[in-house]
This record gives C-alpha cells, sequence and structure tokens, in this order.
C-alpha cells in the first residue's frame, strides 16, 4: 500500500433510537435527509471535498441498507486504487466474534486497517451530524499548533452548553479540562465528536484503553479525559458554521427546515463544495396544472398535484389532489393521498396516508408527528369509534 | 440459443431543420426533457433490452457526445467484457447516404468479427420512445425474418434487427449490390430478403427539427405521455450531475411544468419544460418554452414559446416570444440583454 498523510475513520454504527421508527430498519447515517441526501453523505462529501481519500466506514448497527448505499464509494469519487471507502464491520476472529464495544473499541480492532496506509495522522468522524467543514484546514491547525490530539468544537448557546461534552480551554485554546454534559458548564464548546490524532499516540492510547476492564471504551469518556491525565496536548479547533446533530425527530426536522431558509449557512447549491449523494435515477419532477409549490424543496420523480408549502419532499413522492403539505418532510416514495392535510410532520420513506386524513400538530403546538403506519390504523379506528 | 444482441447507434446524422440546436453538438447530445440528452432514449432502451455491447458511430461535432457518455458508467456499460464502444468515422469529408452506412461499419469491421453476439440491433440516435428489444427479436425469429423494421402508425423509427452476419455479408458485398447502408437494403423493393415489421404501440416522438422539438418538448408535459415515456422497471439513464433537490422560494408560481433537480424557481412557470440547474429570477413569467440546463432568467423577464439553450443568460426585464410553430430560439452561452429588444 501506499502510504497516506491522513486517513478517516467514520464511525457509522449507531443505531439512533431517539429516531423511533426511522431507524427501526436502518442506522442512523442512512436516515433521509434535504430531498435526497441520507446523513452520511455530509460527512462522506467533507471527506472528499477535503482531499481525504481514504476512508474506513464502521458499521455494526442494521449494516445491510448502508452498506448497499456506501458500495464502493463511487458516488462520493471514493473508489480508488489506492484507499477509497472500505466498509469495516465487526469480524470474527479464532477467539470469537467481537462486537464494537465502543467507539474506541471500534477503531481498536481495526489496527490493522489502518496500519496498511502507514499514515501520519488519524482523522475520527462521526456519521451521524449536518455540516460542512474543510478538515485539510482542521489538519494544518494541528500540524501548526503541534498537537497530539486536535478535537473539533462549536460554540453552543450557554443555556444549551449542560446537553454537550464542553472543552475547558485557556487562551492557546488547548484543552485543560474536558466534561460531559456539566450541570454547572464553565464554558460553551461544545465537542463535535471530530478529532485528529497523530496516530502513533492514538495507537498506544487505543491499545492502554482496551487493557482497561474497567473502560468502556469511548473516546468522550474514557481515552480523551486519559490523555488530559497523561498530560498530552490536546488542542481546541474552533469551527464556525452550520451543524447539526440530527438525532431526535425534533432535530432532524428542524435540520429539514433550516434548508428552507435562504439565508441558512448550510447552502446545498455551492458548486465549490457539492454534497455527493448516490443517485435515484428518476424522471424531472411533474408540478400540475392545480399544484401549488412553495418555500420549498422538492426532488426528482415527484407528482405534486396538490399544495406543498414549507417542506423538503424527496426522490419519487406523489402528492395527489387536494392534499395540503405544510411544514413536512415527506421522504422518499411516500404517498399523500387526496384531500390530505398534513402539517408539522415527517413521512417516511414509502408510507401511503389514505386519502382524507388529517394530520396536525396536536394543541401543545409544539411536537412534531413521525407518521407511521401503526399511527395511521390507531387513528382510522379512533375516527370510526367516533363516527 | 444465442439471443445475444449487439447495439449499434448511427448518430452521424446531420439535419439542416434542427441547426439551432445542433450547431455545435451531435444530434444525439441535444438535451431533452429536462435531464436527458437524445441518445439516452435509445441507449437506456438498449441496456434494459439486456443489450451489453453498445457501438456507437459519431461523425461530427462529437465532443459533447463523447463528454455525456463517459466511460458508460452511468448506463453500466463500463464492462471488461463488451460495455460501450465509440467509431468515429474518419471521413469527414464524405457525406453519409442514409441511416446505417456500410462504409462507415467497415472501417470498424473488427468490432463486428470479434463480436459473438448473434444478432444485431441498428438504431438512430433521435427517435424517443419506450421499448422493448426483446420483443422485437423474438418476433424476429419466430417469423423467420431476414430483417425486422421498427415502425409506429406506418412511420420508420429506423430501428433494425438483422444477424450480425447478414450485416457482415451486407457490408462486404456492397460494391456488388450496391446497397451503401441498412436503409437501402430494406426501401429496395427488388431484393430477395424477408422484410418483416414490428408495430411499437407506445409513445413515440421523432426529433428532427427545431419544431418537432418543441412540440414534442411541450407534449410530455401531459401524464399520459410521460407516464409511458418514464416506466419504473425500465428507466431512462442519463449522466449524475449531483444537483441539489430544486428550491421554490415564497414568490413562485408553478404550473403544469416539468422541472429537473438544482433549479431554483422564484418566478412564475407555466406549461414548461425546465432543465437541472436553471435560476428564474423574482416577477419573472415563463411560459410555453423550453429552458436547458444551467439557464439565468433574469427579473420580470416575459417568454412564451422560447427555446433556451444551455449556459444562455437573459437579463432583468427582457421580453421575448415565439409562436408554436416558430418557437424563438436563445443559442447555447448567449446574452439576451434589455437593450436589443429596444
Amino acid at each position: 500500500m501506499v502510504k497516506k498523510k491522513c486517513i478517516a475513520m467514520l464511525l457509522a454504527g449507531g443505531q439512533g433510537s431517539r429516531l423511533n421508527s426511522l431507524t427501526k430498519q436502518l442506522a442512523k447515517p442512512a436516515v433521509p435527509f434535504g430531498g435526497k441526501y441520507r446523513i452520511i453523505d455530509f460527512t462522506l462529501s467533507n471527506c472528499t471535498n477535503s482531499g481525504i481519500d481514504t476512508v474506513g466506514v464502521l458499521t455494526q448497527y442494521q449494516p445491510l441498507l448502508l452498506h448497499s448505499y456506501i458500495g464502493i464509494g463511487s458516488a462520493w469519487d471514493l473508489d480508488r486504487r489506492n484507499g477509497g471507502v472500505t466498509v469495516l464491520p465487526p469480524y470474527s476472529e479464532a477467539s470469537g466474534v467481537k462486537w464494537y464495544e465502543g467507539t474506541a473499541n471500534a477503531i481498536y480492532q481495526n489496527i490493522n486497517y489502518i496500519e496498511q496506509y502507514d499514515p501520519d495522522y488519524v482523522l475520527i468522524l462521526s456519521g451521524d451530524h449536518i455540516y460542512k467543514m474543510n478538515y485539510a484546514k482542521m489538519l494544518g491547525y494541528h500540524i501548526e499548533k503541534g498537537a497530539d490530539v486536535t478535537i473539533s468544537v462549536i460554540e453552543v448557546p450557554w443555556s444549551e452548553a449542560s446537553r454537550f461534552g464542553i472543552m475547558n480551554t485557556n487562551e492557546q485554546m488547548e484543552i485543560v479540562e474536558f466534561e460531559e454534559k456539566p450541570v454547572l458548564p464553565k464554558n460553551n464548546l461544545a465537542s463535535m465528536g471530530i478529532y485528529i490524532f497523530n496516530w502513533p499516540i492514538l495507537r498506544e492510547y487505543l491499545e492502554i484503553d482496551n487493557d482497561n476492564p474497567h473502560s468502556s471504551h469511548d473516546f468522550g469518556k474514557d481515552v480523551i479525559p486519559l490523555l488530559l491525565n497523561e498530560g498530552k496536548r490536546l488542542v481546541a479547533y474552533p469551527f464556525k458554521g452550520y451543524w447539526k446533530d440530527v438525532g431526535t425527530v425534533k432535530s432532524l426536522w428542524e435540520a429539514n427546515m433550516d434548508l428552507l431558509n435562504l439565508e441558512s449557512e448550510l447552502n446545498l447549491f455551492d458548486h465549490a463544495w457539492r454534497i455527493y449523494s448516490v443517485n435515484p435515477n428518476q424522471p424531472p419532477q411533474y408540478i400540475a396544472s392545480h399544484a401549488s409549490v412553495v418555500n420549498s424543496l422538492v426532488n426528482e420523480g415527484c407528482v405534486i398535484e396538490g399544495s406543498v408549502e414549507h417542506s423538503v419532499v424527496f426522490q419519487g413522492v406523489h402528492i395527489q389532489k387536494g392534499a395540503m403539505v405544510k411544514d413536512c418532510v415527506v421522504m422518499p416514495d411516500a404517498i399523500v393521498g387526496e384531500n390530505v392535510y398534513i402539517e408539522k410532520a415527517i413521512v417516511p420513506s414509502a408510507l401511503e396516508i389514505p386519502a382524507g386524513t388529517i394530520i396536525r400538530p396536536s394543541l401543545s403546538g409544539e411536537e412534531i408527528i413521525l407518521v407511521t403506519k401503526e399511527w395511521l390504523e390507531q387513528q382510522r379506528s379512533e375516527t370510526i369509534e367516533k363516527g | 440459443m444465442n439471443k445475444m444482441m449487439l447495439g449499434v447507434i448511427d448518430a452521424t446524422t446531420y439535419m439542416e431543420p434542427i441547426h439551432e440546436l445542433a450547431a455545435h453538438r451531435s444530434i444525439a447530445a441535444v438535451p431533452f426533457a429536462g435531464r436527458y440528452r437524445l441518445i439516452d432514449f435509445v441507449l437506456s432502451n438498449m441496456v434494459n433490452s439486456g443489450i451489453e455491447s453498445v457501438a456507437i458511430f459519431p461523425k461530427y461535432q462529437y465532443r459533447s457526445l463523447m463528454d455525456h457518455l463517459g466511460s458508460g458508467k452511468n448506463w453500466d456499460l463500463n464492462r471488461k467484457r463488451d460495455g460501450l464502444f465509440f467509431f468515429p468515422s474518419p471521413d469527414l469529408h464524405i457525406p453519409s447516404p442514409h441511416l446505417g452506412a456500410f462504409q462507415h461499419f467497415e472501417q470498424h469491421i473488427d468490432y463486428f468479427l470479434r463480436s459473438k453476439q448473434k444478432y444485431a440491433l441498428i438504431c438512430n440516435s433521435y427517435t424517443i420512445c419506450n421499448i422493448d428489444y426483446q420483443l422485437v427479436l423474438q418476433r424476429h425469429i419466430a417469423n423467420q425474418c431476414d430483417i425486422t423494421e421498427v415502425c409506429h402508425q406506418g412511420r420508420s423509427l429506423e430501428m433494425f434487427i438483422l444477424e450480425t452476419s447478414l450485416l457482415l455479408d451486407l457490408i462486404a458485398n456492397r460494391v456488388q449490390t450496391g446497397y451503401n447502408s441498412i436503409v437501402n437494403v430494406v426501401r429496395d423493393p427488388s431484393h430477395q430478403l424477408n422484410i418483416c415489421h414490428y408495430e411499437h404501440h407506445g409513445y413515440v416522438a421523432v426529433i428532427d427539427s427545431v419544431e418537432s422539438y418543441f412540440r414534442h418538448s411541450l407534449e410530455l408535459l401531459h401524464p399520459e405521455i410521460w407516464k409511458q415515456l418514464f416506466v419504473k422497471s425500465r428507466p431512462i439513464y442519463t449522466k449524475v450531475k449531483d444537483e441539489p433537490p430544486t428550491q421554490y422560494t415564497a414568490s413562485a408560481v408553478v404550473k403544469n411544468s416539468m422541472i429537473a433537480n438544482g433549479c431554483v424557481i422564484e418566478g412564475h412557470v407555466e406549461n414548461c419544460i425546465v432543465f437541472r440547474g436553471v435560476k428564474i429570477g423574482k416577477g419573472a413569467v415563463v411560459k410555453n418554452s423550453v429552458i436547458m440546463q444551467k439557464t439565468q432568467i433574469g427579473e420580470r423577464c416575459e417568454l412564451d414559446h422560447v427555446i433556451i439553450d444551455k449556459d444562455a443568460k437573459v437579463e432583468n426585464d427582457v421580453k421575448i416570444a415565439g409562436t408554436e410553430r416558430r418557437p424563438f430560439v436563445v443559442r447555447k452561452g448567449t446574452v439576451q440583454g434589455a437593450l436589443m429588444n429596444r
């Protein structure tokens, strides 16, 4: 193998259980986002746009769709002779099957993969976030600062800081303390789960961590605190721009709605930093004579015969006559029947909403409805009871 | 039984009536239906019919065609065995006779000699339909035909199936027989061959002039027509562009239109075909028009019965109108300024 200066390891095994039924059949990084993408497209596109051409993707939970989606990485131009994408699921050894027991353990079990490329630096990423970032700039910063580890951080509102892993830094941006979800935060710089390690140091500490029976083998909980205790040079890299963890139904919906704001920092139309995805190969969208589409993103293969307002509509969706779709995310191949009224909801892939169904947020006014087949059946039986 | 076919696409045709759209590209590469080029339809039909070896015979202005097709990957034709072949004509000074010029085939005869497929399918590049050539071949074999010609309502679609060995004979003996193309053979009543006709019943559009281009483009806005062309089980493939979904702003009004990805629509669009990456400004009213890729239409423009070729720019407040029979064509890469209309 040809030596690589920096390779990326992308953690994509997460279940994303707070996305409820959306992640019943697929891993969180494979959840559809933004009208044509899946969440992992952002990280993979960032890699290719940053000139990182070697990416190991660690999968574990419900990997079928994710594996077939990634394929050999052609969609992101990562089908390379040297490097490219390699999908790394857990495997069995003579001693038995070893599941990935934590983020650090997943990397530990793939030391052999990393060693093939003899890298100077290893970039650890997660496939759960929506953002555009030039990792080459972060690597430049890491080298310039002479750091052992660089952790990308973003300023979060003080009121929300206790939900994140907070980095307490000095004036040189050196990390002096790491607090996971502090009750009384001393700083508002949250870890984005993006790390650059000097590979020899990472390798050494992965082995130390692996030998510790009390460790949960997690970067945030175990490895980073250990490195701090040992006096290693950990530096924070301040990132400015759009970044969102789409871990809940509400945040997934919000991040989709953010795309409809023309002033959003997450500009999908920027040709200099394209977000790539696997092409669904569908004809153009057809907007019928009586349809109306405003403030929305609509993808190929849709047939819009009703009204769409402030919504994100994925490929192959059919919105039938008289239907009103407002503040919604409608995932691929869903059918919204005639005269349906639906507001503030996520419609999952291929779901059919029967004609005349009315879906609107409960009176509390804040809930985002994740429509499911069971939910629709329950609504129908309640209507019948009332009727 | 060997039921494999070679796909042969004759992309040499040049037709004066479509010059305004084909001045700088071969007809095969004329953009159509929002995100395709004309050749995508015949090529996808071939691939969907199980054809794994496709030879394209271009002649003039084929840079954009080659750029579009690349390695054939988007059609699944980047293969170790068979795949996509490109055979340009070295005789630019000799005009091609009819479709399927034997002399042009002769110049690349090794392709036909090396191929193992028993049958060959010869097509033009500008006939739009969704057809299963396996059904044509089955009929060809069952009726013991020498050549089968695909027709639609009495009109030839310039699609021919014959045995590769017969094609080789016709190429080799063209001087003695006087037949210099496949069309010559089929049109001659005096030959001894059994010529069959296969009627294709679905939608067909033959694009041979600006007028027919325009009429057939806008015809796609009838759902009963696009449903015949875009069939889920037999998709039309094209070059992938990685454009985001199309953004409709608060001021957008869109009626009866086909719109590709990557557009930003702020104006009024009615009865239009809009290609990938088009921007339509606020207050603009665009009706009965075909707007090709990456074109920008300024604010408050009024366009009716217009074809705008790719990469063009229409400045603010421009008014252009053509007619159904004579659409106004804005050439590729040009700028239409408001001053020009005064």
